[in-house]
């Protein structure tokens, strides 16, 4: 286990993240966003690598909003009536564990450095 | 969001998909989703990887739908708020830990060949059947008619109320006036078919003729294949009383068969414009059909289904008779009309045409509408839904006998599966291996399934009823395998998840320290028990389904159908009205032809008659007595018959009373008949009808007195279960030479027959062809071959059935003495006799027999109900058919039983207790 024992409990027990819940928390930071807009962020951060169905996504987003990480919000003022999207907005512990996984990564990749683990792939 | 442009099915489809997701799940999400996808689709389609997007997004809708009824239930692992990774734990259903499983799978199954060959084979067998009955299902019911918009096509018949007469046919002004007055029919078209012979360009031959209105083939929507089809000139009536063929009249034109074409003019393209000859009336060939072509219609309608020479039928439709009907009305719904619509129109044109028809209006006449397509599956659909009902119950005994496979195996697993959990399988992941294996087992099934299904329809094909229509569009193509792979997995499903539930519930602690026997729990002895009783209810109830078909058939076997048809040998001969116009000279012709047959050695009786019993060609007209001429509805309606004389000698129908005809009678005016006793029976009841008089209406405009001079046995001539219409005999010499069916008795081969017949025809004129030679019992075969067919699925079906229920009840029983040989041999250490030990497990497996068959003896008296089409002479309740079959059962059961109680009686009390 790579995760800090300094964690909070309840930021720990959800480390690590599954990818798929951690594209979704790093696409949320810059703001609200409905699932289709969510699904394009995720695909045009990735370069098209992580394309998500709408069954993975969903029922990521249900699990995130049970454990509280997310929050359903109301469309902004702009949105057409009938398109009737759910948007979803980080809440502080979404924010606290997805930062929190964040450094678990960079940690990792700080060892790998550390290790000369990517020179050979950087200079390619 | 709409997509125009996109497939509007496909939407449909993934809406169906989501159903695979937990309700609240989908509830809340499922609009979104839906959208998200087609947004997607579109996306993906631009970049052309349409396919894989499809692909992937089914499976993700599975795994997803199946993971949030998991999350819903709490089965997974930390819940349904779990985000982090697990590692070897991970839940996740990637392909990768799919295909990890699917390797396991396949080794745990090959390792133990025993079980996986009999789970295969017995799961093959089921779904070999199914597969087999399904493409006949799908060929005969369910595939469209090889015509244009086919549902739009309906069957016009006409009905006589008062006389109980329905599917009847119409006369040329009904149908002009159905034609003309209907708003709900696009249009309509008549139809009429007859054999005839074709004579000119090589030896004559008889051939089936279809006399249609101009507008019959635009109807269906089948144009010729080569040539034109008929136009409204062709159809115009002729000048009032002249016939086709005759001086004056207007020249006739003809659509050939794609068949007669290539054997008659070798399909010479050159044959267009040619002359041919027909009964006396030359036609010139204006088109021919394509090759495919078949007049489909419903079997009532008594048409033929290859005619080989259409002919526009010059039909006089403002003069012709309203009481002399022969044609069969086909029409066509608006594109925005309904049935129901079209009946209540129909309803009001009879009732108008009744209003101005006396004669009809006493009769009660009516029009039924009905679906073409339901018309013609009619008579088969309830024996094709009972087998298809009765591979259903096959394909379950038969996961029932594998569900219980798979529990004993999973007992024995019990270990093994313990240390999967213990090194981190979940409980999900435990059943999803499980049930990967059903899977396998199912697909493999299916496999072996398809094999049996391919031998088993080239066997049924062997035996279908010959009305069966469609018949050569039966096969395995790709929806009959969409078919299989779906009972394939919802055989998996059915067999597989309880012993998989079951299985995934090993208490770690129990598992891996009971070092001895496998520890049975309670909850799965009761499911298996459960499944056994199950099974034998199931396979009761397909029993009963043979057991009453074959009483059926017994009883069919043996009635009599009023004449012997064991030697009787028949054929047609036509004479053609074009060559032989008149009475008389047809009436000379038939007697000269009948004085040669009968000098042809061999010969016992010969005669002819139309129609022939069993033939389904219709001549139905009124009788009644004194009362029916003040009051037409008093007449009722029979069979008439018209015979030469020796008929009922050559049929070997018994002469209740009186006489039968002479070459004398009809030679002076009296008119004389003989009568069937139905009908003496309705009109003279306890009287001798002998001398009797009474009223028929056949060739002339009126009714007319005739004088009973015999009563003969009752002929079964509509179908063999049921008497049918009473029958009235009239000489031929009285319709002026009609009779077509000649038959023959004779105790020699028929084989060895034709020639001297054909020898004798040709004496007399060597242009008569002699058509559709065979025996009479023949039809009788033939007549019998529904009841036939179904007793023999039902009875393979059902004889399939007790077998498996047998194995899965000796299966149960020889696992229970394993299970307690210990307690055994503990009860024998004690000084228990060998036949109390016997008793004790005879007793247990015939209690769960006897609760299967009391259950299935239960269910079977409301299902019965549905062979109630195909039952002859025997109720769908029938005492006889229940008790036998419990017998049977209760026999075959003990023997299921005895084997392994034998064997528990063999325990070595020292070699069970050291175990133990």
């Amino acid at each position: 286990m790579t995760t800090d024992p300094t964690l909070p409990e309840d930021i720990r027990n959800h480390l690590p993240l599954t990818p798929v819940v951690f594209e979704i928390l790093l696409a949320l930071s810059d703001g609200e966003r409905h699932g289709y807009a969510l699904m394009q962020a995720v695909e045009e951060r990735t370069g098209g690598a992580v394309r998500l169905h709408a069954g993975t996504l969903y029922r990521a987003l249900a699990r995130l909003v049970e454990a509280g990480c997310l929050d359903e919000v109301d469309p902004p003022a702009a949105e057409e009536a009938d398109e009737r999207r759910r948007y979803y907005a980080l809440t502080s512990l979404g924010r606290r564990i997805g930062a929190a996984e964040a450094r678990r990564l960079e940690s990792q990749v700080g060892a790998a450095r550390a290790q000369g683990l990517l020179e050979g792939l950087e200079r390619a | 969001m709409s997509h125009p442009g996109s497939r509007p099915w496909l939407a449909r489809g993934y809406r169906m998909l989501l159903r695979v997701f937990e309700p609240e799940f989908r509830a809340r999400h499922g609009a979104e989703m839906e959208r998200l996808f087609l947004a997607r689709l579109r996306d993906a389609g631009r970049e052309g990887r349409r396919g894989a997007f499809l692909a992937g997004a089914i499976w993700d809708a599975v795994r997803s739908g199946i993971a949030t009824r998991l999350d819903a239930r709490g089965w997974t692992t930390g819940g349904g708020a779990r985000l982090h990774r697990t590692g070897e734990r991970r839940q996740g259903w990637t392909m990768d830990s799919v295909m990890n499983d699917l390797r396991y799978a396949l080794r745990t199954l090959t390792k133990n060949p025993g079980f996986t060959v009999v789970a295969v084979v017995t799961i093959g067998l089921g779904i070999g059947a199914n597969t087999a009955i399904f493409s006949v299902v799908r060929a005969v019911l369910m595939g469209p008619l090889p015509y244009a918009d086919a549902e739009r096509l309906v069957m016009v018949h006409g009905a006589m109320r008062t006389r109980g007469v329905t599917e009847f046919p119409m006369s040329p002004p009904d149908y002009r006036d159905i034609r003309d007055q209907s708003t709900v029919l696009e249009d309509a078209a008549a139809v009429f078919t007859f054999a005839q012979s074709l004579t000119g360009d090589g030896a004559p031959v008889q051939v089936q003729m279809g006399l249609v209105t101009h507008n019959f083939f635009d109807l269906l929507g089948v144009a010729p294949a080569l040539g034109r089809e008929f136009g409204p000139d062709d159809d115009r009536p002729n000048e009032q009383g002249i016939q086709p063929g005759q001086p004056g009249a207007l020249p006739s034109v003809a659509v050939l068969s794609h068949a007669l074409w290539q054997q008659r003019f070798g399909g010479d393209p050159q044959a267009l414009g040619r002359t041919i000859d027909v009964g006396g009336v030359s036609a010139e060939v204006v088109g021919v059909m394509p090759p495919a072509f078949e007049l489909l219609m419903p079997p009532g309608a008594a048409l033929a289904r290859d005619v080989e020479v259409w002919l526009a039928g010059r039909l006089d439709y403002d003069n012709a008779p309203r009481n002399n009907v022969f044609l069969r009305v086909v029409g066509r719904l608006r594109p925005d009309a309904t049935l129901e619509q079209a009946q209540a129109e129909l309803d009001r044109i009879a009732s108008g045409l009744a209003a101005e028809n006396e004669a009809m209006a006493a009769a009660g006449f009516a029009i039924d509408v009905e679906p073409l397509a339901a018309g013609i599956t009619a008579d088969v659909r309830p024996v094709l839904l009972a087998l298809f009902g009765a591979v259903g119950f096959v394909l379950l005994i038969a996961c029932a006998n594998v569900a219980n496979l798979l529990l004993v195996r999973a007992s024995a697993r019990e270990r093994e599966l313990a240390v999967r959990a213990a090194l981190g399988g979940s409980r999900v992941q435990l059943i999803r291996q499980m049930l990967l294996e059903s899977g396998l087992l199912a697909l493999a099934g299916a496999a072996v399934g398809v094999a049996l299904a391919a031998l088993g329809i080239e066997a049924l094909l062997a035996m279908v009823p010959a009305e069966l229509p469609r018949v050569d569009q039966v096969g395995i193509d790709g929806v009959v395998l969409g078919f299989t792979f779906a009972a394939a997995v919802g055989a998996a499903l059915v067999f597989g998840v309880v012993p998989a539930v079951q299985a995934s519930r090993v208490e770690l602690a129990d598992a891996l320290k009971d070092r001895g026997q496998a520890s049975t729990r309670g909850s799965t002895r009761t499911i298996r028990n459960a499944v056994v009783v199950g099974e034998v209810a199931l396979s009761t109830v397909l029993l009963i389904g043979a057991g009453l078909m074959l009483r059926s058939f017994v009883a069919l076997s043996s009635v009599d159908p009023g004449y012997d048809a064991e030697e009787v040998l028949t054929f047609d001969v036509s004479l053609p009205f074009g060559r032989y116009p008149s009475a008389g000279e047809r009436d000379r012709v038939m007697t000269e032809l009948r004085r040669r047959m009968a000098a042809v050695p061999g010969v016992e009786a010969v005669s002819a008659v139309f129609p022939l019993p069993l033939d389904d060609d219709i001549m139905n007209g009124r009788y009644g007595l004194e009362d029916a001429l003040s009051d037409p509805s008093a007449f009722r309606q029979a069979a008439y018959r018209t015979v030469r004389p020796g008929y009922f000698e050559a049929m070997g129908t018994p002469v209740l009373e009186g006489r039968t005809f002479t070459e004398a009678d009809h030679a002076d005016s009296t008119l004389v008949v003989v009568v069937d006793e139905l009908l003496a029976q309705k009109l003279w009841p306890g009287e001798s009808a002998v001398g009797k008089r009474m009223l028929i209406r056949a060739i002339t405009p009126e009714p007319e007195w005739v004088e009973v001079v015999g009563v003969v046995q009752h002929q079964r001539s509509e179908t063999l279960a049921a008497d049918g219409m009473e029958q009235v005999f009239f000489t031929d010499r009285y319709f002026g030479g009609f009779a077509s069916a000649w038959v023959v008795r004779a105790g020699l081969d028929a084989a060895l027959l034709a020639p001297a017949l054909r020898g004798a025809v040709d004496a007399v004129d060597p242009d008569l062809p002699l058509a559709s030679f065979r025996r009479l019992q023949s039809d009788v075969d033939r007549a019998m071959g529904p009841t036939t067919f179904a007793l023999t699925l039902i009875g393979l079906f059902g004889v399939i059935a007790l077998v498996l229920a047998s194995v899965g009840l000796y299966g149960v029983l020889a696992y229970v003495v394993r299970q307690r040989s210990a307690e055994i041999g503990v009860r024998m250490a004690f000084g228990a006799q060998a036949e109390s030990i016997l008793a004790l497990v005879v007793r247990q497996g015939l209690g769960l027999a006897g609760a299967g068959l009391v259950l299935g003896l239960v269910v079977a008296v409301p299902l019965s109900g549905v062979l109630e089409a195909m039952l002859v002479g025997v109720a769908p309740t029938d005492a006889v058919t229940f008790v036998g079959i419990s017998a049977v059962f209760a026999v075959v059961a003990l023997l299921a039983c005895w084997i392994p109680a034998r064997r528990a009686t063999r325990v070595d009390p020292v070699q069970a207790l050291r175990d133990a």
